[in-house]
């Protein structure tokens, strides 16, 4: 092998030579991949470094430090992380945050699971793909646009209200569609319920489902089968999306902003409402420790993160 | 037997109901939202009362609309180009360096797709206003979205340059081609519709991306943000009528991007799980395929 890398090498440049057959043959064995590709990190490096990484690193530099007035004086404290701990209202708010989104995971796996079953089960082959892209285009799709169609159907002046004044079942609008938890753990549900449908739809097409008749032949009931069976084996799936459900969640802003109202307040307004009044300090601890959990919950779980199944 | 057979008739209606409702739950509030674009009355709910296109002349009227509608495309313009640039050019080097280190590297440069938009968005606002002392505008904005989108385009080139028959290359080098050549014959043609397909999903991302803009855009608009300062007066039928042109818009786009992913990799068949090779099944019919289902 040596002596045919020397050989190669002592080929002139341009022009075809034996040599080249013998490069062609080393490269498809894997023994010399060009130094020159390396060029191809430097652009998203830069990018990454001077955009991503540094401003984050910003962020957790002024966490450290204090805030005057408008102005971030460099004044080290742990002070802004000690806040989190003693403010009552970070407390409630990080815990309501985890909670809906922990609640929204968990909805969206009980009504995703059963359709992503009822799509490989009983549609159709030559249907699944249209119709599971019926699923990820909305998921594709503004957010935005999404929560605001929300907005048209719970709103005080919104459909359901309208309709069920129009039917005289009610005279005023019902107060509890909307600006409550209820109003944004439903809209958290539209807006995830595609990712988790998607997710599962791959684990459970991989499932052999021959499996499941042997185990009804054995004499267990479905429902054994299904617990025993079918969800060890499509626990894959059922992971992936819990952690891409519930990491972006905890992050959420336009949904709480948009039909949360006072009552909706999740962690993602409280730290723009920090920015906003230039408490900047004391927003960067506290969006650091969001980012800090998700870093948790993604070492944690590195072993189910196929990102490549997002697209 | 015949207990069996109806209970399985019953299970197969059920789950049939189900996937309807959920279907619906899926579409029925865009539809809606599309409907009361059509609806005469201002008020934007019901009773439906006439149909109209009033409020979709309306925005092509409207100066403030049209203003955001150029900045939003130019933002999703130049964003698709730099982030295909950039992350097909770390597709190549992550594929084909062969680093002990490629797994850590992919990590590293997804970390973007996996942090809520609303930090990149105040790690900016703060990097470039406290920092640097940089005047917030529409290139700031479109930094932000680079950053948010590259990792996206840098995982299709990628999942398809991995599917790539490397053969093809060191062939087209046998017969004499220099590396210039064998990149503008042989690998650009069999990779571009990935390249393709990242692009336009960049553009999407770009086109419909609100946090990360609302904090690091000076003075101008785009047209989520148009939407979101509007949306705080309620909901109107003018803006219903924006939100269906641009779900329209963003479907079209989509619908592209799915059919550019599905014609990726034909030559020599992906291990991969993922959409492309999913889609592949509906658009890209080989004729291997069609003698199978034949």
């Amino acid at each position: 092998m040596k002596r045919m890398r020397e050989a190669s090498a002592a080929v002139p440049a341009g022009g075809l030579a034996p040599g080249d057959i013998v490069r062609g043959a080393e490269e498809m064995a894997g023994a010399k991949p060009s130094r020159k590709i390396l060029w191809g990190f430097v652009p998203i490096g830069v990018l990454q470094a001077a955009f991503f990484f540094v401003p984050l690193a910003v962020m957790v530099l002024y966490s450290l430090w204090r805030a005057e007035g408008v102005r971030v004086v460099p004044d080290w404290t742990l002070q802004n992380y000690a806040n989190l701990f003693k403010t009552r209202m970070y407390i409630l708010t990080l815990l309501k945050t985890g909670g809906i989104s922990l609640l929204v995971t968990v909805l969206a796996l009980l009504f995703g699971y059963p359709f992503a079953f009822f799509l490989v089960r009983y549609v159709r082959k030559q249907w699944q793909i249209p119709l599971l892209m019926l699923v990820i285009i909305p998921f594709w799709t503004s957010y935005l646009l999404r929560v605001y169609a929300w907005m048209g159907i719970l709103g005080r002046k919104g459909i359901i209200n309208s309709l069920l004044m129009a039917l005289k079942v009610i005279e005023e609008p019902l107060p509890f569609l909307i600006y409550n938890n209820m109003s944004v753990t439903l809209v958290f549900l539209y807006l995830y319920l595609p990712f988790a449908i998607i997710t599962l739809y791959a684990a459970i097409e991989k499932f052999d489902f021959k499996q499941m008749s042997a185990a009804a032949d054995l004499g267990a009931t479905p429902w054994r089968a299904f617990l025993e069976i079918m969800l060890p084996q499509t626990k894959q799936g059922v992971i992936t999306s819990f952690i891409f459900i519930f990491i972006p969640m905890l992050g959420e802003y336009i949904a709480p902003k948009l039909v949360g109202g006072t009552s909706g307040t999740l962690i993602a307004i409280l730290i723009v409402n920090l920015f906003r009044g230039f408490q900047i300090p004391q927003g960067a601890a506290v969006a650091l420790s969001i980012a800090a959990l998700i870093t948790v919950v993604l070492v944690v779980f590195r072993r189910y993160l196929k990102v490549e199944e997002l697209i | 037997m015949e207990k069996t057979s109806g209970r399985a008739r019953a299970t197969r209606i059920a789950f049939v109901l189900y996937g309807v409702l959920g279907y619906g739950f899926l579409y029925l509030p865009v539809l809606l939202l599309a409907l009361f674009s059509f609806n005469k009355s201002a008020a934007g709910n019901l009773p439906f009362t006439g149909f109209t296109l009033h409020w979709y002349a309306d925005l092509f009227r409207d100066y403030l609309v049209m203003d955001a509608f150029k900045n939003s495309l130019l933002v999703a313009a130049v964003t698709a180009l730099a982030a295909t640039a950039i992350g097909t050019a770390a597709a190549f080097a992550l594929v084909r360096a062969r680093l002990r280190v490629t797994e850590f590297l992919r990590v590293i440069f997804v970390m973007p797709m996996m942090i809520p938009g609303l930090l990149i968005g105040i790690a900016l606002l703060v990097f470039f206003s406290s920092m640097l002392n940089l005047p917030l505008s529409l290139g700031t904005v479109i930094v932000g979205h680079v950053v948010m989108t590259t990792p996206f385009v840098l995982l299709v080139v990628a999942t398809r340059l991995t599917d790539f028959d490397r053969r093809l290359e060191w062939a087209a080098a046998d017969l004499g081609a220099n590396p210039l050549t064998t990149f503008r014959y042989i690998i650009l043609p069999l990779i571009l519709p990935g390249v393709l397909a990242g692009a336009l999903f960049a553009f999407t991302l770009s086109l419909d991306e609100f946090v990360i803009t609302l904090f690091t855009i000076g003075a101008q608009t785009t047209l989520p943000l148009y939407v979101f300062s509007q949306v705080k007066f309620g909901v109107t039928p003018k803006i219903n009528a924006l939100a269906t042109l641009l779900l329209l818009g963003s479907i079209t786009i989509l619908m592209l991007t799915f059919y550019a992913l599905s014609r990726v990799g034909r030559h020599g068949g992906s291990k991969h799980g993922g959409l492309g090779n999913r889609l592949r099944r509906v658009f890209g019919r080989s004729p291997r395929h069609a003698t199978k289902t034949a």
